[in-house]
């Protein structure tokens, strides 16, 4: 059920309106609202009714604000609905139809928000660097990717999507599990998530970064952002094929939760062994519970995957935007158009044709390594391959050490050129950590300069590049001054002190004065922070590398993006189980979704923790269909402010839905088979009330478990 | 946090109610911004100060864009503003601490207009003649009025807390049959027919009569020429007898009883004297209960606390001392308070009063028809309730066919369709016209007769004929005027006004006969009354069933044992934070199966930590014969709320299944009830059907 769905981009009934409207610039008598309107949605709509919707809820806003002391996050017309979020001047407003749940229409707007500040950083400043048109752009590339992978179910969880992992082989999964622990192991890398056709394959990144991820995927930024390998190919850093870098904001909450990913505790600590396992084994639980606590906020963030055409950088290409002018000028574009056409074409019809580009390097050596981890580990894998995928939730017991002694293998299974122990020598890394963070800056500059002088990206470039420079002084600020240990991990290699990030937040604080010092580098780009600009992003690189339908996204610390060897190591030590990967998703994955006719029942399983969904509900949602997600809605919201609630049954003449939830998930089941029409008379012969053993009984072979 | 406002679109305030923590907090706003010394600005300027960007944003949204807010919530629903659109009044319920949800505050909005309406009546369609009447330009009298609908929605809160039948919105019968057969014909004999054959009744006729312990029923009578009354109706009246007379749960001893049971006789009880016997009220009440439920051996309970550790201290205290909780403590001084200002003698709150409640006059369905409703108090606790209807009440039909002639009238021309020609030919004009110069030729004084004459210009004239804006306008000024004769006839002279009523000597007859005949049994009734549906045999026949609460929606009628988590009486379920626990259980069972209702659902059964809740909504004929289930229309978010004071749903829902089954009578149920969660739920399920047939043999026993 997870594909990507209907073709309604433009006009979604359910979605009315979205703008950001921005205060400060109507403050006198005299100011026209039209000034403050910073984007708006639909963009046809007209300027008078677009000056009425901002003029007047940001009225009402402002007026409930000043009785309550809050704003409102919820106004609920007649006919329309919209979420509100204030952020200092800014005001962001989403207007969605009245059916949508309200904690839906909230959640979306988190998400808009969330994708935003991800790519482009804090709102104040990415609309004093950019120009709004180019921002705006944004937007609408953001929206129409939710509009169009967002179906009915999605709409009342706003989940992320995910492979459906009944129907895929577990090894598969555990597979991808092991890439992604490779890949931490190289220097910077933080953690990642693999992607194949916008849906998650397998994930370490908690569920809020997952969705922005996920997303980045499936925008075509490249056709308007600088990519990475332009700008390190200017200063003479090749980037690998496929691969892009380039910079991203993350909030506190979840650079915190980065931070304490195994690979970066092994780059801090150059402990024993039995740390890292220890640290592996203390996070996975509390990645879970970070998800579960920060409640609205976090839990907004969430997704919507891409549906397999426009997801491809080249397809974005293709649809003629008109802003590629500024490949032509570059060695990658050279590079990347053969390889990407093929693999568009080779994804689409998905009809299992070999790979067009390098074949030689990936089909034979891909068998020998999968069979090889299959041999030795068959038994662990089968009983925990479950687990390897929803890494996540994960409590304990013997993970960490399956993962370990497999990922031993893969590593030296996958063609890495430089295999590399599965624990990185502690003063190797430390040294790696080191020693790229002054090149690193002397490229980020250079890049700087060097973009400048682009034709094709005069207006945005220096803007974009300023930023980066800009943004980790302020958080730097804003952390010494409140939350001295959370971000440790996020600033190792910008101060060159690696060796005190392990000790104490106080040390943290000293090497974040010491950035302080390097303000210049913002002054001389010309974006100063006020010190009122919304700050809590942390900047991050994020890694992304696509191989046709499989994207390996990672991560990873700022100094990445000049650290020409890292990069190297990381898609060395991945690229042929990537390559593998793919190759074995295209074959295994079933292309035909259950037909209706063959469904007796309809279920919805939530995991709460990932955010993920498992359903059988089809596309095309029968009347039938209709009412069991008319309940759902019902019901899922009941269970979001009832925690006292487990169990619940709902019927009406036409159908009736069973419902239960427990603090990790939330399962729906309704019998399709028409049931003799009763009185609704409490009787023991009615059928509702043996639903729950029903769904016990069929969901056991999706892998449910109610018992 | 509370706020309840009333206001036109202009956002000049027409009524308010605060708690005093929403007080204070507009008063440290102002304080802030006024400058020192100065005096802050009135109450009421302050609210339309602080809401006049929101109402008249909802004005532009509905006007620009024809939709409007409905409601507004901060984070996580910590604070939950409610507004609704009633003709040309903006209603705004605010809740500032979430103890109240969004169904909570339109139900409680939607009360409101309905106690407009019941004290209004048809003067309500016009917007100028309400406003006039809501805030009466003397200031004196809108604090009158003011603090009148204040202390109702007062009330209403209490009862919708702690009275089940409030809750459900169902009225509570006390089950007693022999009591009940004799208390029916003394109200028809000692009261209906008593007055109705006295010649000093000057025209007044006795319709309904009715005996109410605390909130339950305990016997209603109605006189043959007398057309039914409506459940909501009858829970407005006790709504409206527990305002004058409020009972509380609370111990006391009876020292005070035989001083203030003479105020109960006196001919105009003055004010003063209510409120004073409001204060004590409740102490009074309740000493009966426990004192003499020591002599019923057929009721399940235990023992009363002593006397000795009651207070006699003031009213509050009491309250305070009976387990009430602060929030309720706080109210309660509110309420007094704002009794305490009241002028003896005020019009608005006298009884008797004039109140309209829908009726059939000759045949013919007719809503708010005037009656005088006298509440007579027999006991404290106890109280007579006799309703009236002046020889006037036919007008009251004619008008009610006129505004209704033109009020669709208005709608078509909003509508758009032509005026003139066309409009001239309609069948409905045709006959409006004739009944409209037949009215005016009898009733009609000057003012009426141009006005209706400039219509009929616009409207007939074959030369020029007006513009159907024109003919909106003049269709208003026609409604105006009959809204006006309306407010002339029926609340102008209205009983407490001055107006005529039935004399004194003829009240007081009634209510010394009815006291007779009670008097040997008004302490059983007292308890009775506080525990009326003994669980003891359910618990036996029923093991794990912790609660149930059985409603017959054809009658507005429930059944279910007592809840009260008082401490000083106890419910079969325990006293003090037990019951109190269960009574959050039942409420919430009843929010969430009201809420699923309304979504279209008529089973509901969930798990709600160590209890299974169940609801159960079915159809059955006089018989018993359970018929089939329909789908129930699913309504919106901001439709009224199921229940029946703030929309009668059920009387809806009753007309909707009855279209399907035209050839019997169809009775519609409900049973909600709270299970122990070790029940297996087969056996839950029997025990439910096992329970709803009980109750309803149980139930088939005469009352009316």
């Amino acid at each position: 059920m997870a594909a990507s769905t209907s073709t309604e981009t433009k006009s979604a009934s359910w979605w009315n309106y979205f703008f950001l409207y921005d205060g400060s610039k109507v403050k006198e008598e005299g100011d026209p609202t039209r000034a403050g309107i910073c984007y708006f949605y639909p963009s046809q709509t007209l300027l008078d009714q677009q000056e009425l919707l901002c003029g007047q809820i940001a009225g009402v806003v402002h007026c409930i604000s000043d009785i309550s002391g809050s704003p409102p996050t919820l106004i609920r017309l007649r006919k329309l609905k919209f979420a509100i979020k204030v952020d200092g001047d800014y005001l962001w407003v989403l207007g969605c139809a009245v059916e949508l749940p309200d904690v839906s229409c909230q959640q979306f707007l988190g998400q808009l928000i969330g994708f935003f500040n991800f790519y482009n950083g804090p709102v104040s400043l990415a609309y004093k660097n950019c120009s709004q048109e180019e921002l705006s752009a944004e937007w609408d590339t953001f929206i129409e990717q939710i509009l169009k992978n967002t179906s009915d179910l999605h709409k009342i969880f706003t989940s992320l999507w995910n492979l459906d992992r009944t129907k895929v082989e577990p090894l598969l999964l555990l597979k991808a599990a092991l890439i992604l622990q490779t890949c931490q192991r190289s220097p910077h890398v933080l953690a990642g998530c693999i992607l194949y056709k916008g849906l998650i394959v397998s994930t370490q990144l908690p569920p809020s970064l997952t969705a922005k991820v996920l997303l980045h995927r499936a925008a075509p930024r490249d056709q308007r952002i600088p990519t990475a390998g332009d700008v390190l190919q200017e200063c003479g850093v090749a980037l690998p094929p496929n691969v892009h870098i380039i910079p991203v904001f993350v909030t506190e909450e979840e650079a915190t939760c980065l931070s304490e990913f195994p690979g970066e505790q092994m780059t801090s600590s150059p402990a024993s062994p039995a740390r890292f396992q220890e640290c592996s084994a203390r996070h996975l639980p509390k990645g879970a519970l970070t998800d579960d606590a920060p409640g609205p906020e976090e839990s907004t963030a969430r997704t919507w995957a891409a549906s397999p055409g426009p997801r491809l950088p080249d397809a974005a290409r293709s649809n003629g935007r008109g802003e590629n002018g500024h490949f032509s000028g570059c060695d990658l574009g050279s590079i990347q158009p053969t390889t990407l056409h093929s693999a568009a074409r080779h994804e689409d019809p998905g009809l299992g044709c070999s790979p067009g580009k390098e074949p030689g390097l990936s089909r034979g050596k891909e068998d020998v390594d999968l069979s090889e981890i299959h041999i030795p580990e068959a038994q662990e894998t089968e009983t925990s391959s479950g687990y390897l995928t929803s890494s996540v939730c994960v409590p304990d017991g013997p993970g960490p050490c399956l993962k370990e002694s497999i990922s031993k293998e893969s590593v030296n299974d996958s063609g890495n050129p430089e295999p590399r122990p599965p624990r990185a020598p502690p003063v190797g890394t430390a040294i790696r950590g080191l020693s790229p963070s002054a090149p690193d800056k002397l490229t980020q500059n250079g890049a700087l300069e060097q973009r400048k002088d682009l034709p094709g990206d005069s207006s945005q470039a220096p803007s974009r590049r300023s930023r980066p420079l800009s943004l980790p002084h302020l958080d730097l600020r804003q952390r010494g001054a409140k939350l001295p240990l959370g971000g440790q991990g996020t600033e190792p290699c910008v101060d060159g002190v690696p060796e005190n990030h392990p000790d104490s937040g106080l040390e943290c604080q000293s090497s974040s004065a010491d950035s302080l010092g390097n303000a210049p580098f913002a002054d001389s780009t010309g974006s100063r922070l006020t010190p009122a600009s919304r700050g809590g992003l942390v900047r991050k690189n994020l890694y992304t590398h696509s191989v046709k339908g499989l994207v390996l996204s990672l991560l990873a610390e700022e100094p990445l993006l000049g650290d020409s060897a890292a990069i190297e190591e990381v898609y060395h030590s991945s690229l042929a189980s990537l390559n593998g990967l793919e190759v074995h998703l295209k074959e295994t994955l079933p292309k035909d979704q259950p037909t209706a006719a063959s469904r007796t029942y309809n279920f919805v399983h939530y995991d709460r923790i990932q955010n993920v969904l498992a359903a059988n509900v089809p596309q095309v949602a029968t009347p039938q269909d209709h009412r069991f997600l008319h309940a759902v809605s019902l019901m899922h919201a009941d269970f979001a402010q009832l925690p006292s609630l487990y169990e619940m049954t709902a019927r009406n003449a036409s159908t009736a839905v069973y419902a239960c939830c427990n603090p990790v998930q939330e399962t729906y089941f309704q019998q399709l088979a028409s049931a003799a029409r009763s009185s609704g008379f409490p009787s023991p012969q009615d059928g509702v009330f043996s639903l729950p053993g029903r769904a016990k009984q069929k969901l056991l072979k999706h892998g449910v478990n109610l018992l | 946090m509370k706020c309840t406002l009333v206001a036109t679109e202009g956002a000049e305030v027409l009524f308010y109610w605060t708690d005093e923590e929403f007080e204070e907090s507009l008063r440290l706003k102002f304080s802030h911004s006024e400058n020192e010394g100065e005096e802050l600005p009135a109450l009421e300027d302050q609210l339309s100060t602080l809401l006049a960007p929101l109402i008249i944003s909802s004005m532009t949204m509905l006007e620009k864009l024809s939709d409007t807010y409905t409601c507004f919530s901060t984070e996580n629903g910590k604070c939950l503003y409610v507004l609704h659109l009633f003709g040309e009044c903006l209603f705004i319920a605010i809740c500032g601490d979430s103890t109240e949800g969004e169904g909570d505050l339109r139900q409680q909005l939607r009360v409101l207009k309905y106690l407009f309406e019941v004290h209004f009546g048809l003067v309500t369609v016009d917007g100028q003649l309400i406003r006039k009447e809501l805030r009466p330009p003397d200031l004196e009298q809108r604090v009158q009025v003011w603090e009148h609908f204040q202390s109702l929605l007062w009330t209403y809160s209490r009862l919708r807390e702690q009275e089940q039948c409030f809750a459900v919105e169902a009225v509570e019968r006390l089950i007693h049959p022999q009591l009940c057969e004799l208390c029916i014909e003394a109200l028809e004999r000692h009261v209906i027919q008593a007055v109705n054959s006295s010649p000093a009744r000057a025209g007044e006729e006795a319709l309904h009569a009715f005996l109410l312990v605390h909130s339950k029923l305990l016997a209603f009578y109605s006189s043959h020429s007398a057309s039914s009354l409506r459940p909501a109706d009858l829970l407005a009246l006790i709504l409206l007898v527990q305002d004058l007379y409020p009972s509380e749960i609370t111990a006391d001893d009876d020292n005070t009883q035989p001083s203030l049971r003479r105020p109960w006789n006196s001919q105009n009880i003055p004010l003063q004297q209510t409120w004073n016997s409001r204060s004590s009220g409740p102490a009074r009440s309740s000493a009966g209960t426990e004192t003499d439920s020591f002599s019923l051996p057929e009721e399940y309970f235990t023992p009363a606390p002593s006397p000795g550790e009651q207070s006699s201290g003031s009213g509050s205290t009491v309250w305070l001392d009976g387990g009430t909780p602060p929030i309720d403590a706080s109210q309660v001084q509110i309420a007094e308070d704002t009794l305490q200002m009241l002028i003896p003698g005020s019009p608005a709150v006298s009884s008797p009063r004039r109140i309209f409640l829908d009726a059939s006059v000759k045949e013919t369905y007719c809503p708010m028809v005037p009656h005088t409703m006298y509440c007579l108090p027999l006991w404290p606790g106890i109280n007579m309730v006799l309703l009236t209807k002046s020889p006037s009440t036919p007008l009251a039909l004619v008008l009610y066919q006129l505004l209704d002639g033109f009020s669709l009238l208005e709608k078509k021309l909003k509508e758009g369709q032509e005026a003139g020609s066309s409009l001239r030919s309609h069948p409905l004009m045709g006959d409006l016209r004739q009944r409209m110069d037949k009215f005016v030729k009898s009733r009609g004084g000057q003012e009426m007769q141009s006005t209706w004459l400039e219509f009929k210009t616009k409207a007939f004239s074959r030369s020029e004929p007006g513009s159907s804006w024109e003919l909106l306008q003049a269709c208003g000024k026609v409604k105006r005027q009959l809204c006006a004769i309306y407010r002339l006839s029926f609340l102008t002279t209205a009983p407490g006004r001055g107006g005529p009523q039935l004399p004194q000597h003829l009240q007081d007859q009634v209510q010394t006969l009815m006291q007779e005949t009670l008097m040997d049994w008004k302490d059983f009734l007292l308890v009775k009354s506080r525990r009326n549906v003994t669980m003891v045999s359910y618990l036996e026949d029923f093991p794990g069933l912790v609660h149930f609460i059985y409603v017959d929606r054809s009658t507005g009628q429930m059944v279910a044992p007592s809840l009260s988590s008082s401490e000083r009486t106890s419910s079969e379920l325990g006293k003090g934070p037990l019951a109190a626990f269960v009574k959050t259980k039942v409420w919430s069972l009843i929010r969430l199966a009201r809420r699923y209702l309304q979504k279209g659902y008529t089973t509901l059964l969930f798990q709600d930590g160590d209890f299974y809740c169940s609801y159960f909504l079915w159809f059955q004929n006089e018989m018993g014969y359970k018929l089939q289930i329909i789908e129930v229309p699913v309504l919106s978010d901001d439709s009224a709320p199921v229940g029946i004071l703030g929309g009668d749903y059920y009387r809806k829902l009753l007309r909707y299944y009855s279209k399907g089954h035209p050839a019997e009578a169809v009775k519609c149920h409900e049973l909600l009830a709270l299970h122990l969660s070790v029940i297996p739920i087969d056996m839950l399920v029997q025990q439910v059907g096992e329970l709803a047939r009980r109750l309803w043999e149980a139930s088939r026993v005469p009352l009316l």
